[in-house]
């Protein structure tokens, strides 16, 4: 996109336009200056990665009012322009006196408070921040235009609002710079700041936002290991000769890989090596090198050996459970990365630059890929739960029957009932899981506290774990409840990848049917919604003994009568009452 | 050449093909052709020409006959 000519992508965005089916995914851009030219840029941007966007602009300078009247979108983004604020504030703003600049700035936060009360229901808002530095980046001293803007920005910044992001819109101006960022020409005919260059550069910058609410980022990183992890050949050139400390030249582009890694770890990044090589040496390296920053606890997993990194990639994603979209791999050989580019193109991969000193930036630049909107306490845990899970894997192995397994395992679920301090975790896991889910709908935090605030709706979700240890919370029901027919509707069912395979989605539908009956419900609806992703589930309400009501290509409806139910008892798994804590 | 770039251009840019742009191509002729596409249109075709235009010439590039015009004349000079 950003290589593009404007002209080429308002062409190709039409065509693109016209050949998406999807869902539209409403866009609303509120501005106090004439932003047109984004809308296409950012349609065009969403729609290559098969989101059907449809951007559209509020009135000039109508913020406020028009807040309320596009609160339905699923995206809305605040061009507040600062100059604009009133006609000519970057120059206005000097001539003004304290008590008047107080009561400007009073005036624009009860403004911004008007138009953020009417977005509480909207899923997500990009507000970007006030700026004035177009107009005063070269001032030695601050002005008063500055101070207004200063001010502004800490009262958004105070501002609790949890669909409300804020940008700093002058990251992306400096990454463009001041001069190609605006155009004066078009500003004092048309209040249209912005140039083409920056609302690429912006597209580019906030589009991750939405790639993470619609479970589109990144979830894991895969280096090689030679000249990769560090500089030299473990093979050729051995244990002391290899470098990735700062006590040699290249060594120290290695060291700040290293530890860029070991900091995604902790954020829950998956790290994983695919790499030719004899596995012990390897293993050597990372358990007793001096130098190394990465040691095991921040690996999830590892593929060191001869065979071909399609096949091993292809393993990666399988074993962490996680799609091969989801892998971003790194390496220095363009034969290992051209082979995979033509046989797993949906890898996104990443070449150690010719110049090493570009190798550091080069993977900075690429890091929102790994963006997400809500950071839980389960991201930090993330690279322990995918590790005890290849651990029950290979004990898994040795059982000869999965229930003799399963016994042994001491699982427990403990169930909460609208958890309201498990707000972020759960509309996480609406928006990060695909495989287990029934109807893949995606909530923003919004959404969820909306159902835990209504009476129709319950949210139920759970935690695992057994003995090797907690995997937190990893699956969610949402029901949509009609007392009055006594019947309720499951809305969305589904669970974290990484607990799949040990019967555990049983044992708690039939603790959700069980709870729905003592409530006085008798009639059970379901649905699954087919994705590219969900088919291990097309048939998890049929196995459970619901009635197919409809079935056609995207979609099946079940019927349930609770009075009906055969409970298929799974005596292995202990039930906890979250509340009862 | 140059006609045929320019054309094009107008053509994503107004969404129309590049059949339909004439010499008398005008803001009355062309009904996408308003205000806020004509900035969009100055600014693709100063991308792809590598130029800048001054605001009046803006102002005077209203069909694609005076485009054409501005265009050669600025690129001649340019040479």
């Amino acid at each position: 996109m950003i290589d593009l000519k404007y002209s080429e992508i308002l062409k190709l965005n039409k065509q693109l336009g016209l050949a998406l089916q999807e869902e539209q995914f409403k866009v609303t851009v509120l501005a106090n200056i004439i932003t047109h030219q984004l809308n296409e840029i950012f349609e065009y941007t969403l729609r290559t990665e098969n989101i059907n966007a449809v951007v559209r602009s509020g009135d000039y300078d109508n913020i406020v009012q028009d807040a309320a009247k596009f609160n339905d979108s699923d995206l809305i983004i605040i061009f507040w322009e600062a100059a604009n604020l009133i006609d000519g504030l970057q120059y206005k703003a000097n001539l003004m006196d304290d008590a008047a600049i107080e009561l400007f700035v009073s005036k624009t936060c009860t403004e911004i408070d008007f138009a953020l009360a009417s977005l509480q229901s909207t899923s997500q808002i990009v507000f970007n921040k006030f700026s004035s530095i177009v107009f005063t980046n070269n001032n030695i001293k601050k002005n008063k235009f500055d101070i207004i803007c200063n001010k502004l920005n800490a009262f958004l910044e105070k501002k609790q609002q949890r669909n409300l992001l804020l940008i700093d819109i002058e990251n992306i101006i400096a990454s463009v710079s001041v001069q190609k960022s605006v155009d004066f020409r078009f500003y004092y005919s048309s209040k249209a700041l912005y140039t083409i260059e920056f609302y690429k550069k912006y597209v580019s910058h906030i589009k991750n936002v939405i790639f993470s609410s619609k479970g589109k980022s990144k979830k894991a990183l895969i280096f090689d290991c030679d000249n990769t992890l560090w500089k030299g050949i473990l093979g050729e050139d051995g244990f002391d000769k290899i470098e990735m400390s700062g006590k040699s030249k290249n060594g120290v582009l290695f060291e700040e890989i290293q530890s860029m890694a070991v900091d995604l770890s902790k954020k829950g990044i998956l790290i994983g090596l695919c790499s030719k090589n004899n596995a012990e040496d390897v293993e050597n390296v990372i358990n007793h090198h001096t130098d190394m920053i990465i040691r095991n606890e921040h690996i999830s997993i590892k593929k060191i050996n001869w065979d071909d990194k399609v096949s091993n990639l292809k393993t990666i994603a399988k074993e962490l459970n996680i799609g091969l979209d989801s892998l971003v791999f790194i390496d220095d050989s363009d034969f290992e990365l051209g082979f995979i580019k033509s046989l797993l193109p949906e890898v996104t991969l990443i070449k150690v630059p010719t110049n090493l000193y570009e190798y550091p930036s080069l993977v900075r630049e690429n890091l929102s890929l790994f963006y997400s909107n809500s950071e839980s306490a389960e991201d930090a845990k993330r690279t322990e739960l995918y590790k005890q899970e290849v651990l029950r894997a290979d004990e898994q192995k040795t059982f000869d029957n999965i229930e003799n397994y399963l016994q042994s395992l001491q699982l427990a679920i403990t169930i909460f009932l609208n958890p309201t301090n498990l707000i972020p975790r759960l509309s996480q896991l609406t928006q990060k899981t695909n495989q287990f889910n029934l109807t893949t709908k995606r909530y923003s935090e919004a959404d969820i506290s909306k159902f835990m605030n209504s009476n129709d709706f319950i949210n139920v979700a759970f935690e695992v774990a057994d003995k090797y240890g907690d995997a937190g919370v990893v699956g969610i029901c949402i029901l949509a409840l009609n007392k009055e027919n006594k019947t309720a509707s499951i809305d969305s069912f589904l669970m974290s990848c990484r607990v799949i395979g040990r019967n555990i989605e049983t044992a708690f539908l039939n603790f959700l049917l069980k709870y729905l009956e003592d409530i006085g419900i008798e009639i059970v609806e379901a649905q699954y919604i087919r994705t590219l992703k969900n088919s291990q589930v097309g048939d998890f309400y049929n196995k459970h003994g619901f009635e197919c009501v409809h079935d056609s290509e995207n979609e099946k409806r079940f019927k349930l009568k609770l009075a009906d139910y055969k409970e298929n008892k799974i005596t292995y798994i202990k039930i906890n009452d979250g509340r009862e804590n | 050449m140059m006609e045929e770039k320019i054309k094009n251009i107008m053509a994503s840019v107004f969404g129309c093909e590049t059949s339909e742009i004439v010499d008398s191509s005008s803001p009355d002729t062309l009904e996408n052709w308003d205000s806020l596409r004509h900035m969009n249109l100055i600014v693709a075709l100063e991308e792809e020409f590598n130029l800048n235009f001054t605001e009046d010439e803006t102002m005077e590039m209203l069909n694609y006959k005076l485009i054409s015009i501005v265009i050669s004349d600025k690129l001649s000079v340019k040479k």
